[in-house]
């Protein structure tokens, strides 16, 4: 499935049900089938979270968000793509590259600083998400910055799932 | 104590925090598009609970009080949540509050039954493990 527009609220049903809705993921086993719905979520979380704090009022290029999910053969490819500052990139890369070299039980450590640290607020982004994604993906997180003009830039990643 | 009950919806779980019926239970979907919002209350009526031991009569805390958690699924945000939620349990049972904590969890999925001793580490509290064969 593939869906590209802006993600409210409402839009997470319904990309939601369309998911569910695909033969692809209803002939899944159960945990394939919910890992690959959690990283859904947690991927759509983070496209409303960051739509969210960007305003695209004054914006010379502006790049609607993006999520698909493709069929490989014995795995699930999630894309997810939006619009970051440019000065947010930093701390991203940072925080991509971290998950992606830890092992499991590091990554469980990294989870355990990061959610008491943050527990009672909310998160901007990246954060406890993007390591639960990481524990739950079957291969590193592959991720791109394409630049759009000076201060923004479109950030994608991608997420494998084995069937 | 009053009741708290929730309702649950699409994205959020359902809540019963009943001492009456003696019956205290989440289950379902946890993904609210403000997870403050919605479970502030939870842990507010949490606090209160765990203050009111202090009250009431000491025979009150060996009256066995179970919790079940039947998550279907809870994004990251709700997580932090989840935690504080057994962070304030855990405070509760180390007082000698006779507290049971059951996380159910289906057959085939040990991500759940995973996350579950995760939360039960990190919170120092102890839980048993249910299975529901599916």
């Amino acid at each position: 499935m593939d869906f590209e527009g802006s993600i409210s609220f409402k839009t997470i049903e319904r990309l939601l049900n369309k998911l569910r809705s695909t033969p692809e993921f209803q002939g899944l086993r159960k945990p394939a089938k919910k890992r690959l719905y959690g990283i859904f979520v947690e991927s759509v979380d983070n496209i409303y979270k960051y739509t969210a704090r960007i305003s695209t009022d004054n914006l010379s290029k502006i790049k609607n968000p993006m999520i698909s999910v493709k069929k490989l053969e014995n795995a699930f490819l999630i894309t997810a793509g939006n619009m970051v500052p440019n000065d947010d990139i930093g701390e991203l890369r940072f925080k991509l590259d971290r998950v992606n070299q830890l092992d499991n039980e590091a990554l469980k450590t990294l989870y355990e600083d990061v959610i008491n640290q943050e527990s009672g607020s909310d998160d901007k982004g990246a954060g406890l998400g993007l390591i639960t994604m990481a524990l739950r993906a079957d291969k590193e997180i592959n991720y791109s910055f394409t630049s759009l003009d000076k201060d923004y830039s479109f950030f994608e990643i991608q997420i494998t799932i084995n069937e | 104590m009053e009741k708290l009950i929730i309702e649950h919806m699409l994205n959020s779980p359902g809540v019963i925090l009943d001492p009456e019926k003696g019956k205290y239970e989440f289950s379902g979907e946890s993904r609210p598009e403000n997870a403050r919002n919605f479970y502030m209350p939870v842990l507010e009526w949490l606090e209160k609970f765990a203050a009111d031991f202090s009250k009431q009569d000491p025979s009150n805390r060996t009256i066995p009080r179970e919790f079940q958690f039947n998550f279907e699924y809870f994004n990251s945000t709700s997580a932090k949540y989840i935690l504080d939620i057994f962070k304030i349990l855990s405070n509760v049972h180390s007082q000698g509050i006779n507290i049971q904590v059951k996380w159910l969890y289906e057959a085939d999925d040990e991500d759940m039954l995973e996350v579950g001793m995760e939360m039960s580490r990190m919170s120092k509290l102890p839980f048993e493990y249910v299975k529901i064969e599916v």
